[in-house]
């Protein structure tokens, strides 16, 4: 409302500087003879000091006089033939009232096409000052971000922090509280597996040498983690050693209390790697622990189509940034998991063009591929 | 001499004036001017031992050498072909494996490239424009709309 | 708050419509209310843009990530000056300064401009809200900084890093200032040919700008300079990138126009030389604005490669260039020619100055377009760098600069020569025994060296003995020296400063060109080197955090005679922001002097490679720069420069009386 009050005076100021000259008197002023007669004159004791310094002959200078002489002249007669006064003529009445009225119309209505009139301003400090129950997600994590840029060696705030940036699917960020955390806070089996998530989340779903390492870590302090355990296996079915992961999970069930969340996961991810044809091990883009929920949640239509949406994805990032190996491995892979050899084959192409035929991708690619069964066509 | 004649005098001398001015110009845009080139472009194009020009890539993954002193050695690569560079001197902060650069300098006898200024972009956001353009027309680079 | 600058900055541009058609049409139909609009309207126009400049300003500062602009150029974490002068380091906002400054100088003319003819003023307040009206509607449909985000993102994603320094946070404003500046000349001259005439007080309401648009602008060139000579870390202070063209191009035609200017205001010749000259001048500040801002140069400048921008400011160009020229020649015949006078003459002088300095130009101009023309017509890709400008460019100023000091010494409408060779005698003999020494005695010495070193003492020589002239040294005495040199009009200082300043520009670069040293090498901690006399010790490197950065800081320990003779640090920067590192070149002072080092790659042993330079008499560049500017307002002091209005205390009676020859 404030806004509209100030957008109407601001308008009415604007108006009125249109408005008063034109409907104001106008005081006498002088020719532009008069101007001009006043540089001739002050040129010409000008002349008089250059003379007197010496910057002009004495010959010149009269010549120079001579000059600005016949200027003065001719200025008088000018000015006496163009003097006449022209009257406010109806066409000049009608672009002032044009002129007068379009400044509001203009302005207002180009300014609602533009405008964002009901969105207020919202500095920084007043959004961090806001009581947290009306704060966003996003708000609260750059409060705790600014809290711990202050406190560094807040390990407590990491630990608290870390979660959540999973959860957002900040994975890097993710990666850096759960260290810091740990650096500060020391290990616990919850952080270490947390850190394994998070980088295997970083890595696109991919359990690393280094998420397998964290998670080896957790497993050391809680053999009984249940993250650990499940990831842990994960890797292995990535690395193709379906019995020994199938083997992992079954061990996990028999652990697992009757009520854990682990336990759907586990049976489902075990039903995969185990199941007839259309199997999928991975979900091609490493999903975050959301949407892995969620697909476990899923018939197993739905969930074809979603792994299927998640890989067509991947494939189209390739191909706007195709200089990407892990990224074309996933792909191949995907498509092998999802049964659709002929993809993999055309990914397995287009990534040996990209990288050209003789480079070491490319004959890393052919190997990968062929350990997937899968061979180039040509 | 007439007044006239001393008018036209002046009109060309300073018509001569102009017309050295513009010769001088063209013959430094002939000369000094230097040529950009991929490395690719090279095996088509002949360019003499110590003629300047100014070379433009990617800096090729794992080939950056630092050797005693400060004289690095790096390949340029447009992906098909690709020219070992050597260079004296500090790189600019931007400057890494996989990204653009433009070199300027002239080839040594050797067939080594010898750069005296290696640019990268300011802003890492782009490419140099002739570096995006040339892998573009190879079809390499695509650019990303995600940025 | 927000909202309110926009809504400011839409109300400005309907003004500037309004300034840019009653004026106009009052001027031409001698509506004399309709003529009385443009004053207040330029002034509540500029109130407004500044406004909608204060609100941008204001989201800056208090990090409002809900306007895209800052969200896009700033941190919260950036220390407040440079969230401050991050407002103007993006396009957007840097081209609401620009139209800022464009109604600012508007708001000017209308405020000081009781003393114009009305019709003129009329004119020029049209002219001036035809470029505002084009350069708001520019802003409002392809770049504006009020573009809203919503929900607003909590972390805005940094200011160019390079950018922020304070170097930078002044450099903009002052290369606008001088930018825009000279559209008031272009305003007055597109004015006078609107009418078809040109007032006698034409040149001395014109030439003030100048002064004003010229001074800013070399304060703007230097200050690019000298940040690019610190922050690049490469050493050098001019590179002839397209960029810098683009400001130095206005600058020359500029420098011309103040010169030819000068022979207009006395001698009321060179009139529709100087009108044209005043058209190329702005055309240029717009050219150089299109190569900015259109992202037909890719560089640290271009904020963005936006195809709508360029073809928006490509379309302004033609309209201002083409129309002012078209209406050039269709109404410059109409113009009368003014003063005779010989070819040596101070007049002569200043016409030889301006043959130079456009051609210079011209010069600069094709090296700068010539690869986009190439580019656009057949494909090739070459770039115009140092070598050609070398040897255009500097024939072009040789034989100039060695005239300088003879200008100001001849006299008006027929000087005399030999004369003024006599009195520069003296300063000839300086010069050339400042030649031997520099070539002769000075290691690093060349032909070179010699030249420039006697050229600039030529100038600064040539510069103080126009003062000695002028207040008669060697022909009175010295009690009346002294008074006639306090008598000295402000602006015979004013010539002799520019001068000056330019004489000690060119001693600094050819001092840090001739003699400058340089080494690089790779230290390790405790390790040292030595540099044209100078020991340094290598502390080696400290980890250290900034606001928004980190850094690794080379410590430096300046040796001189066996003491310790204080620090030096440079830097290199990581912003995590923009995952971008910068180098912070370390500087010390000495004199007019400076050690310049900046830090390389760290090696994986602990060692660092370091450039060292040794910059003898570098600060002159700048400092010239400064003694121009000063030269610049010295001249803007003038009496001389405040005549024009008519004095109504004096009759006709007696300007006819005095008008007759005595």
């Amino acid at each position: 409302m404030l806004f509209w009050v100030i957008a109407a005076i601001l308008t009415l100021g604007a108006s009125l500087a249109v408005l008063l000259p034109l409907a104001g008197g106008t005081k006498g002023s002088s020719a532009a003879g008069d101007h001009d007669l006043e540089v001739y004159r002050d040129q010409l004791t000008e002349l008089d000091r250059d003379m007197a310094r010496g910057l002009i002959q004495p010959a010149e200078a009269e010549e120079a006089r001579a000059e600005i002489g016949r200027r003065i002249l001719r200025l008088g007669s000018a000015s006496q033939t163009g003097a006449a006064a022209p009257r406010p003529s109806r066409a000049a009445r009608l672009v002032a009232t044009a002129a007068v009225l379009a400044v509001p119309l203009v302005s207002w209505g180009l300014y609602g096409e533009l405008g964002s009139p009901d969105l207020p301003s919202q500095p920084l400090a007043e959004r961090l000052a806001k009581s947290p129950a009306d704060s966003s997600v996003d708000e609260l994590v750059a409060r705790a971000e600014a809290h711990l840029a202050a406190n560094p060696s807040d390990g407590k705030g990491w630990d608290v922090l870390a979660p959540v940036y999973l959860r957002l699917q900040r994975y890097t960020d993710a990666v850096t509280a759960y260290r810091n955390a740990i650096r500060l806070d020391g290990d616990s089996a919850v952080r270490q597996a947390g850190l394994g998530e998070a980088i295997a989340n970083a890595a696109g779903g991919i359990v690393s040498a280094e998420a397998q390492d964290a998670f080896e870590a957790a497993l050391k302090l809680d053999p009984a983690n249940a993250k650990a355990n499940f990831y842990l296996a994960m890797g292995l079915a990535q690395e193709g050693k379906k019995a020994e992961a199938a083997a992992a999970w079954q061990k996990m069930l028999g652990q697992l209390p009757p009520d854990s969340p682990w336990r759907s996961a586990v049976q489902q991810a075990l039903a995969e790697t185990t199941g007839p044809a259309v199997a999928a091990g991975t979900p091609a883009n490493g999903p975050d622990a959301q949407a892995l929920e969620a697909a476990q949640q899923m018939s197993p239509q739905d969930r074809q189509a979603m792994i299927e949406t998640m890989v067509a994805g991947l494939d189209d990032r390739l191909k706007q940034n195709p200089r990407d190996e892990e990224g074309w491995m996933r792909l191949i892979r995907s498509y092998v998991v999802l049964g659709k050899a002929d993809q993999a084959r055309d990914a397995l192409g287009r990534a040996v063009a990209v990288f050209g035929a003789d480079s070491e991708q490319a004959k890393k690619f052919t190997a990968f591929a062929a350990s997937l069964g899968v061979t180039a066509t040509e | 001499m007439t007044r006239k004649q001393k008018r036209l005098s002046v009109i060309i001398a300073g018509l001569a004036f102009l017309g050295a001015a513009a010769g001088l110009t063209f013959y430094a845009l002939g000369q000094k001017a230097s040529y950009f080139y991929m490395p690719a472009d090279l095996a088509t194009a002949t360019v003499q031992p110590g003629q300047r020009i100014r070379l433009g890539g990617l800096v090729e993954k794992g080939t950056i050498v630092r050797s005693q002193g400060a004289t690095v050695a790096f390949s340029v690569t447009d992906t098909q072909k690709s020219v070992k560079v050597t260079y004296t001197g500090i790189l600019p902060d931007l400057f890494r494996e996989e990204q653009g650069v433009i070199t300027e300098g002239a080839f040594g006898p050797d067939g080594v490239f010898v750069a005296d200024s290696v640019l990268a972009k300011h802003d890492e956001r782009y490419m140099p424009k002739e570096v995006a353009d040339g892998l573009k027309a190879k079809g390499v680079w695509q650019e990303s709309k995600s940025q | 708050m927000v909202e309110t600058g926009h809504f400011a900055l839409v109300l400005a541009f309907a003004l500037s419509l309004v300034q840019m058609l009653l004026p106009l049409v009052g001027a031409r139909s001698g509506n004399r209310r309709l003529m009385a609009v443009g004053g207040p309207v330029a002034v509540t126009g500029f109130a407004l843009t500044a406004l909608s400049f204060a609100a941008l300003a204001g989201a800056y500062a208090g990090s409002d990530f809900s306007v895209a602009n800052v969200w896009e150029n700033s941190h919260s974490l950036q220390p407040m000056i440079y969230k401050i002068t991050g407002t103007w380091g993006n396009h957007e906002g840097s081209m609401l300064l620009w139209v800022l400054i464009l109604t600012f100088f508007g708001a000017l003319v209308a405020v000081f401009g009781s003393n114009l003819p009305e019709t003129l003023k009329a004119n020029v307040l049209a002219v001036q809200g035809t470029i505002g009206a084009a350069f708001f509607l520019f802003i409002l449909t392809t770049s504006n900084p009020f573009i809203r985000l919503n929900p607003a993102p909590i972390e805005g994603r940094d200011l160019n890093p390079v950018l922020q320094d304070l170097g930078l946070a002044i450099h903009p404003p002052l290369l606008y200032l001088g930018y825009v500046g000279f559209s008031i000349c272009f305003s007055f001259s597109v004015a006078a040919l609107i009418e078809g005439r040109i007032d006698a007080s034409w040149a001395r309401w014109v030439r003030p700008w100048t002064l004003v648009a010229w001074m800013f602008l070399t304060g703007g060139i230097a200050m690019g300079s000298y940040w690019a000579y610190y922050e690049l870390g490469w050493g050098g202070f001019w590179f002839w990138d397209p960029v810098e063209n683009a400001s130095f191009m206005p600058w020359l035609a500029g420098t011309a126009l103040l010169h030819s200017a000068i022979v207009m205001e006395k001698r009321s010749a060179l009139k529709i030389w100087t009108l044209l000259l005043a058209i190329l001048t702005f055309s240029l500040s717009l050219l150089g604005t299109f190569l900015v801002r259109s992202g037909v140069l890719t560089s640290v400048h271009a904020f963005a490669t936006d195809p709508a921008r360029g073809v928006f400011i490509l379309c302004i160009l033609t309209l201002f260039i083409g129309g002012s020229l078209a209406l050039f020649a269709l109404r410059a015949s109409r113009l009368t020619a003014g003063g005779l006078f010989h070819p040596i003459s101070r007049e002569g002088a200043l016409v030889l100055n301006n043959l130079f300095l456009t051609t210079a130009t011209a010069t600069v101009l094709v090296g700068t377009l010539y690869p986009l023309v190439l580019e656009a017509t057949t494909g090739g890709k070459i770039s115009v760098g140092a070598p050609f400008f070398d040897l255009t460019f500097g024939p072009l100023m040789l034989p100039l600069l060695a005239i300088v000091p003879f200008g100001p010494l001849l006299a008006w409408k027929r000087g005399d020569i030999l004369a003024a060779s006599q009195r520069l005698m003296a300063a000839f003999a300086l010069a050339i025994a400042a030649m031997l020494v520099a070539g002769l005695f000075i290691d690093g010495g060349s032909v070179f060296a010699a030249l420039g070193v006697g050229l600039a003492v030529w100038l600064v020589a040539g510069a103080l003995t126009d003062l000695a002239v002028k207040s008669g040294v060697g022909s009175v005495t010295p009690a009346v020296m002294l008074r006639r040199f306090a008598g000295l009009p402000r602006s015979v200082f004013g010539t002799a400063l520019a001068h000056l300043g330019l004489g000690l520009t060119l001693l600094g670069i050819v001092g840090t060109l001739s003699f400058g040293t340089e080494k690089i090498l790779t230290m390790r901690a405790g390790e040292t080197v030595d540099l044209s006399g100078h020991t340094l010790r290598f502390e080696g490197l400290f980890p250290r955090k900034g606001p928004n950065f980190t850094e690794d800081r080379g410590r430096f320990l300046l040796i001189s005679n066996g003491n310790a003779d204080g620090e030096i640090t440079s830097a290199k920067r990581f912003y995590p922001a923009r995952q971008t590192v910068t180098t912070e070149s370390g500087i010390r002072t000495l004199g007019l002097s400076q050690l310049y080092l900046s830090l390389g790659d760290e090696g994986k042993d602990g060692s660092v490679v370091v450039r060292l330079w040794w910059k003898p008499l570098v600060t002159l560049i700048w400092g010239g720069g400064l003694v121009m500017m000063g030269g610049a307002a010295m001249s803007l002091l003038d009496r001389r420069l405040r005549v024009g209005a008519p004095a109504r205390r004096r009759k006709p009676a007696a300007a006819a009386a005095s008008a007759s020859p005595t």
